[in-house]
């Protein structure tokens, strides 16, 4: 994500609310501090279908703002 | 060569502290820099003469390591070997391992910032691991000896304090291992029957090498009663066949530590390391069945649906991929008992030889001596 961010592709990654300090840190050493890191409930693994939808419901929005932010932010340049 | 002097002028290089080892160990944890056992506090003379055999360049890193992706130059890993307690004539043996940790193969990134509770298992073999005192007799997994407890705890302190393998924020382990603190042996090649590791690997007997494995803690294997190769081999695929390791999954390396009264008897009529893979493999078997059905119908008919997609339940699921995947080693002291070291999935062993800078091999230690 950091690579197609770097190359100018919207890019954003899903991170679990346990893994949240690794992902800032990691966009941080890959160079890329303001990743955008869609945080959903933990766990990922081990999830029936209705708890998947359950973060797709709450990682979707998040993913909308973000792409209708930067759609803003690139008309306005 | 850059000289100490130089490089302690860097900025951040230097810190001070009361000259007192409680307050270096109250500063040293508060700073997140620590394993949580006392350490022996990393001055500047105490970082120079553990670079007394190193005749790397003190600044040029030898590996960066995830997931800061700090650079581990020989100075910077130095500190972390004084810390740890090394004689500084283990230091070539602590950098070595950390070069070998940076194998695209072992997946050093993966194995620091994982849930899995893995740490790197150094195995060393040859002439340099014995001058250096590295045990591989009684209690070579435990407690008690300076060379096994140092050298993998300067590895552990060299990823936390310049890797950033962090728990909770860089080391996701969800438990970890106490195997974290060190996890360093030698194979006893005078008790092995066999072949040492490095020699199967195409090394010569007199090459010093460490073979790096992200492993988990052991697991005993307790056999006072066999008295034939089948009869051991059979309680040790027992131990081996558990649903809950990574290795029933992945394409891991497990490691079989045979004590040395074990692999005599395995090896009395003859058998080879690679027969003893074979029989393992084919024996250290769980049938689908005995995983949950959400494992069977999730990770094994979906994941896994080339192999397993239509299996019968009765289908044996092998422990590890390839029968030559195993690593067989022979170590410890006198008794019934060996090891078996599981593994994280994503990953398999790397090897390389003890070599100095010009790129000869060192037949001992005192070759890398300085001055």
């Amino acid at each position: 994500m950091a690579q197609l961010t770097k190359r100018g592709l919207l890019a954003a990654v899903v991170c679990s609310d346990s893994f949240m300090k690794l992902g800032k840190a990691q966009a941080k050493v890959f160079g890329v501090p303001d990743l955008p890191l869609l945080e959903i409930k933990h766990p990922l693994g081990g999830l029936n279908m209705d708890q998947v939808r359950e973060r797709a419901a709450v990682a979707m929005p998040q993913l909308l703002k973000f792409i209708n932010t930067s759609k803003e932010n690139n008309s306005g340049k | 060569m850059s000289s100490i002097t130089t490089l302690l002028q860097k900025p951040g290089a230097l810190i001070e502290c009361d000259d007192d080892p409680e307050a270096v160990f109250d500063m040293l944890c508060a700073k997140g820099w620590s394993d949580g056992f006392p350490v022996i506090p990393p001055t500047p003379e105490r970082v120079e003469r553990m670079l007394a055999y190193c005749d790397r360049d003190f600044d040029d890193p030898v590996i960066k390591i995830p997931p800061r992706f700090g650079a581990a130059t020989p100075v910077r890993v130095a500190a972390n070997a004084v810390m740890a307690g090394c004689k500084p004539e283990y230091f070539p043996l602590v950098l070595l391992a950390l070069e070998t940790l940076a194998e695209d193969q072992y997946n050093l990134y993966g194995t620091q910032a994982t849930t899995h509770p893995c740490t790197p298992m150094l195995i060393f073999n040859g002439p340099v691991a014995r001058e250096v005192g590295i045990n591989s007799g009684h209690n070579v997994m435990g407690n008690y000896f300076r060379a096994n407890a140092t050298i993998g705890r300067a590895v552990r302190l060299a990823l936390v304090n310049i890797g950033a393998a962090i728990p909770g924020t860089g080391d996701m382990a969800t438990a970890g291992t106490p195997a974290k603190w060190s996890f360093c042996v030698a194979e006893n090649e005078a008790a092995s029957p066999w072949e040492p590791l490095h020699v199967e690997m195409g090394y010569a007997k007199d090459t010093t090498t460490v073979t790096v494995v992200a492993a988990e803690g052991p697991h005993n294997i307790n056999d006072h009663e066999s008295l034939t190769p089948e009869g051991i081999l059979r309680m040790v695929s027992g131990t081996m066949a558990t649903t809950g390791s990574n290795n029933a999954y992945y394409a891991g390396q497990p490691v079989l530590a045979f004590g040395p009264e074990h692999a005599a008897t395995v090896a009395a009529k003859g058998m080879t390391k690679a027969q003893v893979k074979q029989w393992l493999y084919d024996d250290a078997v769980i049938p689908l069945s005995r995983f949950s059905e959400e494992t069977i119908a999730r990770r094994f008919r979906r994941r896994n649906a080339e192999q397993y997609a239509n299996a019968p339940l009765d289908t044996p699921v092998h422990m590890w991929q390839k029968p030559d995947d195993l690593i067989i080693i022979v170590t410890g002291g006198a008794g019934k008992h060996s090891q078996y070291i599981p593994t994280f999935g994503i990953t398999r062993a790397a090897t390389k030889p003890l070599k100095r800078a010009d790129g000869e091999l060192v037949k001992s230690i005192e070759e890398l001596k300085r001055g």
